[in-house]
């Protein structure tokens, strides 16, 4: 046991300083956004600031892309697959602002904090995804609830916010004492709080030791699985989901995932759990559970983001497949699946709620950006094209067809799985997907149908409203820049695939 | 290189009539006509081109181009053709502009966008046929597919929406299974000679044990099976035919259904023959239900487009018999059947939807008597029929008769079973014709037009010329 403090090194050098650089960013700003907060409370500096903070940090991340793995004390650890999954959560973190930003505008009170949970929670998203050590994980992993139960309740005038709020934090709490729980079991058998530990296998072979080890693995993975809505663990989500006001439940579907779910994978490869069999068993009857109940829950929703957080669920079990079936030898391809899949999921539901932001802005009835129903979707595609083409490549890269990252991400899985020779995962997740058919096409269906006749768009139509239809310029651009991105990386997924090899080649 | 760009052609070409149709009404259609004509001819020259120039016949497969695509996984944009996939995409282009005719005036709604989506159909389903990458195959397998569920869902008939599910989920749920034998076989092949390919001609080389191939024959077998459709797989066939609009249920009948044939060809039979040989009893079997079950079924509907889509399921059992008997007389009786099916089923549909717009319903109790009014549509309307029972001197008669003789040969029994199927198609035949053109005349239709006069006599020509002068089919010997 070694404190981190009598370590003889110096603990902050040039190298370290430049590998959590953009976490630096982060940090500094969060501090330099208080300020400004205390100088001047205004809406547009603050978010102009926090995007610009964003946007650099953004910048020295991919600048950092090539940079050799970096030990930055014993609790991080900074690699390429970090630096990878941190930019996604920029990025997202990014847009999530920019669609923040219209719905704030509407109240009259002036929102800084909005944007410094929103800064706090990349921050907690940054140290989770770099993190080495238990301790570290933990505090990332409070970082990022806390910020999160924040920006849920955040319109404290909404019932349903303030319902979802309660609700995450209540169980929040909780997940993270069985974590806790879990953590302090797992050190009192090795001895240990790093990732890196050289768990001794006889201990593993110990009757009792063996058992209060994988005990502590389940509590520790529980709480992990709490935050990525994994089932059992996922009666917070629908709720949350459709109570948050659209930019945070965008948050909540990429960052906190994408943050999560590499911690997790980083901590079992690390840790080599994949050797307990009890705890595959486990995670296989999360992951068949998962993506049986998340599709057949979401196929009777009526609420387009009640139904995205079951079918998030669904995803996610699709992606434990990739940690039931890695081996040692497949470490590498593992991470590649793993960041890919996280990247294709990212990017559809970026698309998706985007659009969803969008429909809400020009919908008077929701003023708190809850939720919309399926029938607002009607007809999208002939009345605002390019949003009907967004949400359309969005549903049909998570639905995992072809001409989207998503069918590559399935690929991936569908190989790892051959290779393992997982053949009942395999002919779950077929049926898992054949079942979420059945609610994506619906969706599109409707996006195809004929507009409803509502007089509100035709007389929107005659009063020249259809310019406040498309949105601001920035937001036209956003959404055409994500078709191009669905588009290409649909098509030439090479380029994803090459980025992430040639960071894995850093990580060996 | 032709070959892609011409697939890139029509895509660009959709895209350029769906654009087009925004500021001039009625520019789609011609827009789109005047492409597939033109690219139908430039594949032709091409094709025609390549054979004296390279003095060959296509009776193996021809490397077109190979590209990389996905390094990781070591995928290839790669195309080939042989005579095959030939005489498959000529069909495709035939019927192709057949669709677009028969869309002229039923498409009102959205139509750029409907010429786009059609032209996209196309282009996967050629691509469908020159694909060699398993990988680009399955690709185009599901591209074809996405704009086909559009234009049932979109412009289809009352219950459209749960008819495209149930055609989407069928397929898709069957082509995973198909893409995790690609994705086994790809492994196997790396594990085999240490490269990771999944490349046909690659996988033609390899030897894999039986215990291993039959399952991943079953994969391949599934996928192609319900797109064929075959018995137990077919239930969304009924469905997607009568709810698809005219130029949709042309394309599904003639073109789409020869994909899974096809399939059955290069990717069951080719690459597994231990194994296909092996599941022969059954997959005959499933082929003999699949005869009599359709022909049983389509007697006893009372919607024109049902009747002809279960009759498709009956043709459809005729071409996995003849497949499965593994006799080279029989083989071409499948093709031949494939390519007369291909025309008599888009022929009788294009009048399903004729009738359609005259009198706006599909039930056969609402006609009758047309002969009256209508007597040139008549006189197609019985040689579709008869096209369809097999009567000599039309394509369907030599298909079935040259499958039933090669199967004959192998498995008497079924051929003597499968026979009996032709009895039943003679009965739904004339079912079909007696209710809807003979009896009293319920109402007076308007004759054919010239443009559905063109459209009737082409596939009407089409059909007398191989029904009279097979070799034009049979002097190709497909790679058998």
């Amino acid at each position: 046991m070694m404190s981190i403090t009598s370590n003889s090194a110096p603990l902050l050098t040039m190298t370290i300083a430049s590998a959590i650089l953009p976490q630096l960013i982060i940090a500094f700003g969060i501090t330099l956004a208080l300020l400004l907060v205390a100088w001047k409370r205004s809406q547009r500096t603050i978010a102009v600031f926090s995007s610009l903070i964003l946007f650099t940090a953004l910048l020295a991340n991919v600048s950092l892309l090539a940079m050799p793995t970096t030990q930055v004390t014993q609790l991080l650890k900074v690699d390429g697959y970090s630096r990878f999954a941190f930019s996604l959560i920029l990025i997202s973190a990014l847009v999530a602002l920019r669609m923040s930003h219209s719905f704030l505008k509407a109240h009259i009170e002036v929102h800084d904090e909005y944007y410094l949970l929103l800064l706090l929670l990349v921050l907690g998203a940054g140290v989770l995804v770099t993190s080495d050590h238990f301790a570290s994980l933990f505090l990332g992993f409070e970082l990022l609830s806390l910020s999160l139960v924040g920006l849920v309740g955040y319109h404290r005038e909404s019932n349903y916010s303030v319902e979802s709020a309660f609700k995450y934090l209540v169980l929040s709490a909780t997940a993270s004492s069985f974590m806790l729980l879990g953590i302090a079991f797992i050190y009192s058998v090795t001895g240990d709080m790093s990732f890196n530990a050289t768990t001794v296998s006889a201990i593993h072979h110990q009757q009792g030791l063996a058992l209060f080890y994988q005990l502590g693995l389940l509590l520790f993975v529980s709480g992990i699985a709490f935050k990525l809505s994994i089932a059992p663990f996922h009666f917070w989500t629908p709720d949350v989901y459709q109570g948050a006001p659209t930019p945070v439940t965008m948050l909540m579907a990429t960052i906190s995932k994408v943050a999560m779910f590499v911690v997790l994978l980083k901590c079992i490869i690390a840790q080599r759990y994949w050797l307990h069999d009890n705890f595959q068993l486990f995670l296989m009857s999360f992951a068949v559970i998962s993506m049986l109940l998340g599709n057949v829950m979401a196929l009777k929703q009526q609420h387009l983001k009640r139904l995205l957080a079951y079918s998030s669920i669904a995803h996610m079990g699709y992606l434990l497949i990739v940690i039931i079936v890695t081996s040692a030898q497949s470490l590498a391809f593992t991470w590649q699946s793993a960041l890919f899949y996280l990247a294709a999921y990212t990017l559809a539901n970026l698309s998706i709620f985007i659009v969803i932001a969008l429909i809400q802005q020009q919908n008077s009835r929701v003023v708190f950006q809850e939720d919309i129903l399926l029938a607002d979707l009607q007809g999208l595609f002939w009345r605002v094209p390019s949003y009907g083409l967004l949400m359309l490549l969005g549903l049909l890269s998570l639905a995992g067809i072809p001409l989207t990252m998503g069918f590559i991400g399935k690929f991936y899985i569908l190989s790892q799985a051959t290779i393992a020779h997982a053949w009942w995962l395999i002919a779950t997740l077929i049926i898992a997907s054949g079942i979420s058919l059945a609610y994506y096409l619906p969706m599109i269906f409707k996006i195809f149908a004929d507009a409803p006749s509502d007089r509100l768009f035709d007389t929107q139509k005659m009063n020249g409203k259809v310019k406040a239809l498309e949105g601001h310029i920035i937001e036209q651009v956003l959404v055409y820049s994500f078709i191009v991105f669905g588009l290409v990386f649909g098509i030439l997924p090479e380029v994803i695939n090459q980025l992430i090899a040639s960071v894995s080649k850093l990580a060996n | 290189m032709t070959v892609t760009l011409i697939m890139l052609a029509l895509v660009i070409a959709g895209a350029l009539a769906w654009r087009a149709e925004t500021y001039w009404q009625g520019s789609a259609k011609w827009l789109a006509l005047i492409s597939l004509a033109l690219l139908a001819t430039v594949f032709a020259v091409f094709v025609i081109d390549y054979a004296i120039n390279h003095n060959n016949d296509f009776a193996q497969l021809q490397v077109l181009s190979r590209v990389n695509w996905i390094k990781t996984f070591n995928i290839q944009y790669s195309i080939a053709l042989d005579q095959l996939s030939i005489v498959l995409i000529a069909l495709t282009w035939l019927l192709a502009i057949i669709c677009a005719l028969v869309s002229w005036h039923e498409i009102k709604r959205h139509v750029g966008f409907y010429y786009f989506n059609l032209l996209l159909t196309i282009a996967g389903i050629i691509g469908v046929f020159v694909a060699v990458d398993m990988f680009l195959f399955f690709f185009f397998w599901e591209v074809m597919l996405l704009p086909m569920t559009a234009i049932i869902a979109i412009w289809g008939h009352e219950k459209k929406h749960f008819a495209a599910l149930k055609f989407f989920i069928f397929t898709q749920v069957s082509s995973l299974l198909m893409l995790v034998a690609i994705i086994a076989t790809g492994y196997f092949h790396l594990l085999q000679t240490g490269q990771l390919s999944f490349y046909y001609l690659d996988w033609l080389m390899l030897d894999i044990p039986l215990s291993m191939s039959q399952y991943l024959m079953l994969g391949f077998f599934i996928a192609f099976a319900v797109k064929l459709p075959s018995v137990p797989l077919h239930s969304w066939l009924p469905d997607a035919h009568t709810q698809a609009p005219t130029a949709g249920s042309v394309l599904l009948a003639g073109v789409l259904l020869k994909t899974g044939a096809y399939g059955l060809i290069r990717f069951v039979i080719f690459l597994f023959p231990q194994a296909s040989t092996q599941f022969a009893p059954i997959a005959a079997t499933l082929a003999v239900v699949s005869i009599i079950y359709g022909a049983k079924m389509a007697f006893a509907q009372q919607d024109f487009k049902r009747l002809v889509a279960y009759s498709s399921i009956s043709h459809m059992g005729f071409v996995m018999l003849a497949l499965f008997a593994f006799n080279s007389m029989a083989y071409q009786g499948a093709i031949v059947t494939m390519v007369a099916h291909g025309l008599s089923s888009a022929a009788l549909f294009s009048l399903a939807g004729m009738i359609y717009q005259r009198i706006h319903s599909r039930n056969l109790a609402d006609m009758g008597g047309f002969w009256q009014s209508a007597p040139r549509m008549g006189g197609f309307a019985l040689a579709f029929a008869g096209a369809a029972f097999g009567l000599p001197g039309l394509a369907n008669f030599i298909g079935e008769f040259l499958s039933l003789v090669g199967v004959f040969q192998v498995l008497p029994e079924f051929a003597v079973i499968a026979a009996l199927g032709l009895i039943g198609s003679a009965i739904y035949g004339m079912v079909l014709f007696q209710s809807s053109f003979q009896g009293t005349p319920t109402q007076d239709i308007i004759d054919l037009q010239p443009r559905e006069l063109i459209i009737c006599g082409s596939l009407l020509l089409m059909l007398l010329a191989i029904g009279l002068y097979p070799m034009l089919l049979l002097k190709f010997s497909f790679g058998a």
